[in-house]
Order: C-alpha cells, then structure tokens, then sequence
C-alpha cells in the first residue's frame, strides 16, 4: 500500500514536473523585455499597452508560483516573454506607420505645390 | 505479490493518466486562434519580409499542438498556444514594420527627386530672369547714354547758338521777337544808294555772321527793307534784290541753301518814322531772322 502511495506520487509529480528548478533567468529575461517595451512607446500605443499589461500580470502570476509550481511559472514567464516582446514589435509598427505617413504627406504637400 | 500489485495500480494510473492526456476533442480556442493567427502569417507580407519569425511561429504552434495533444488539460497547454499566437502576431508587426519603413524610403526618395527637379527648374527660371534682367539693364543704359548724348547734343547747340549772338551782336543789332534771333544790318553799311551789290565791308561782315552760323541748322529768313522814297514797286523790287544777294553771299559762305530764303518787304514794314533822314536811314534794312530750330 505505501509502494503504491509512492508510486501515484511519483507520477503525478512528473506529470506536473514540480521537480524543475525555479525559472530565474527567464524571470530575469522577461523583466528586461517588459523594460524594452516600456521605453520603446509600448504605453502609448493602445494596442502594445494591452499587451504591456498582460505581459505584467503574467510576471507577477509567475512570481507568485515560484518555488511552489515552477512548472507554470515557467510557463507563465514563457509567456510574459512574448507578451513584452509584441508590446515592442506594435509600438515599433506604429512610430514607423506614422513615419510613412508623415512622409506620404510631406510628398503630396511637394506634389501640390 | 506485492510487487505485481503495485505494477497493476501503476499501470491503472498510467492508463488513467493517458486518457486524460488524450481524446478526440476540439482544440481550445486559444489553439485554434494561434493556428489562424499563424495562417495569416504564413500568407500574409510577414513571409516575405520576416520568415525568421514566422519560423518562430511555426515551431511554438508545433509546440503548443504537441502539448495539446499530449494533454490537452494542462493548462500549459493553454499558455503554449498563445505564446505561438503571439509569435505570429509579433511576425506581423515586424513584417509591417518593415513595410512602412519601405513605404516611408520609397516617399523620401520620390519627395527628394521631386525636390531636385523643382530646384532645377527654379534654377532655370532664375538664370532666365537674371538674363532678362541684364537685358533690361543694358536697355536702359544704352538709354540712359542716349539721352545723355541728346542732351548734351542740345547743351552744345545752346552754348554754339549763344556765341554765335555774341559774335553777331559786336558787328550788328541783334534782338528777340516773336519770329526769332532777328539780326539787322543797315543799308548804307551793305550796299551802296540804289544798288544791290555788296560793299566789300559788308562782306567782311556777312563773313563772320555766315561762321556764326553755320551748323546750326536753323531756318533762316533774309529780309529786305527800303524807306518809302521812290515806288512802291521800286522799293519791293529793290529790297528782294537786296535780300538775294545777303543770301547768296551767305549760301556762298557755307549756309546750306535750303534752311534760307529772301524776301523783300519794301516799305511796308518801317521801324521809324520817314519823316526825318535819320528815320529813313534806320528803315533801309536788311534783317536775318534765324528762326527757333524745330524739334
């Protein structure tokens, strides 16, 4: 019976993979995407500042597991990580939509002269 | 005994454990909305302009298939197919990026090009006026000089004319009236009595009268005059006479021949009274009228 109670345990803690160590590097990582969107216009543009905000809820859900859940929490860095990172790749999107616009622009008000 | 047991309990929850890691289920919406995501992806601009994220893509929705599949209620599963929805979506925006940032190269360069054509033409247009204005410049100074010319043209004839009066006004009476410069030479001094042929003296001062004149251009009238002795038609003859030969002498000096004629008067037009012998004297008169040049 105890066999058995050690067995069930050892599948379910592989399952779960409670095992892992904590994911501090990533944690670590993802922290330094969330800072890169926030100086590169993530807050201003709507789109990226919904993402910027996922991404921090993410990292601090993960926070939260270390040490008990290591598994999601690496999984929640995981995501965190790309949240940050499409917080960035929208902000950049939209400085450089405006870019084009403004020279679109620039160039009709030449061609109208 | 005790250890095939244990295997039988293991093997249960192993079997257990795969059926709830399996099944033909549909896949969670996150799933299906990282596959579409990662769709729009693979044939949208993002893989022609950032195949290396779309390969992200590619290999997190691998992933996140397998979790799935493996079991499809670890909620990692979940976190894995929004990571690869995310993937796509960051291959997106980077594809659009870049995109905008063509867009935006492609309106520079046409805004400089249409820039540099402007600036050429304004070029052009600023050497044809700086040669238009240089043309107008020369204009004005060729006119400028003219009217220079002109007027010192009329300075010199003004000054010419004015010592032509003085020299005249030492040698005869020289006054203004509405016909003009009228010079008057008595008839004792020209001509002896009854006669139309020129005293020597006379001629002497016909000379300098004939230098003062000439190139002025100026028309000039010769007028004979007598005193009413004798008649009329005596004295009409004898003053046309008279002013024939003032003007032919003064032809002969170099007077052009058409700027003047003679004329007799007679008697008809005295200056004093033929009363007295002083009188008559100062009536037989030959006058030169040079008359205002006409402009």
């Amino acid at each position: 019976m105890r066999i058995a109670k050690v067995a069930t345990t050892a599948v379910i803690l592989v399952a779960c993979g409670a095992s892992l160590p904590p994911p501090s590097d990533e944690w670590a990582a993802a922290q330094a995407d969330v800072g890169r969107a926030q100086s590169g216009g993530a807050p201003s543009v709507p789109d990226a500042k919904l993402h910027l905000q996922l991404a921090q809820e993410d990292l601090q859900k993960s926070k939260d597991l270390m040490d008990k859940d290591n598994k999601r929490a690496a999984s929640l860095v995981a995501l965190a990580r790309v949240e940050a990172q499409l917080a960035l790749s929208l902000a950049k999107a939209a400085s450089a939509q405006d870019s084009a616009q403004q020279a679109q622009q620039d160039l009709q008000k030449a061609k109208g002269n | 005994m005790k250890w095939s047991h244990a295997a039988v309990i293991v093997g249960a929850l192993a079997i257990a454990g795969l059926s709830a890691c399996g099944g033909e289920r549909l896949p969670p919406k996150a799933l299906s909305d990282a596959r579409d995501e990662f769709h729009r992806a693979k044939t949208g601009i993002a893989i022609q302009l950032d195949p290396t994220d779309v390969h992200e893509a590619d290999l997190a929705l691998q992933r996140a298939n397998q979790a799935w599949s493996d079991d499809p209620d670890d909620p990692n599963t979940i976190d894995l197919a929004i990571v690869a929805q995310r993937k796509a979506q960051i291959a997106e925006a980077e594809a659009q990026t870049m995109k905008s940032q063509r867009d935006a190269e492609e309106a520079k360069r046409q805004l400089q090009d249409l820039m540099s054509t402007q600036l050429q033409s304004a070029r052009g247009q600023l050497t044809q006026t700086k040669a238009q204005l240089n043309q107008t410049q020369s204009a004005l100074e060729a006119e400028q000089k003219a009217a220079a010319e002109q007027r010192q043209r009329l300075e010199d004839l003004e000054k010419k004319l004015k010592d032509a009066r003085d020299t005249i006004a030492k040698i005869a009476a020289v006054k203004d009236d509405e016909r003009g410069m009228v010079i008057t030479l008595q008839g004792e001094v020209l001509f002896p009595t009854g006669k139309w042929d020129l005293k020597a003296g006379a001629m002497a001062k016909l000379d300098q009268i004939a230098q003062a004149l000439i190139g002025k251009e100026q028309p000039m009238v010769v007028f004979g005059h007598t005193d009413n002795t004798g008649t009329h038609d005596m004295n009409m003859d004898l003053s046309q006479k008279r002013a024939n030969a003032v003007r032919d002498y003064l032809v002969s000096r170099g007077i052009p021949q058409d700027l003047i004629s003679a004329q007799g008067k007679g008697p008809d037009v005295p200056i004093s009274d033929n009363g007295s012998i002083e009188g008559r004297a100062s009536n037989r008169r030959v006058e030169i009228v040079v008359q205002p040049k006409k402009s």
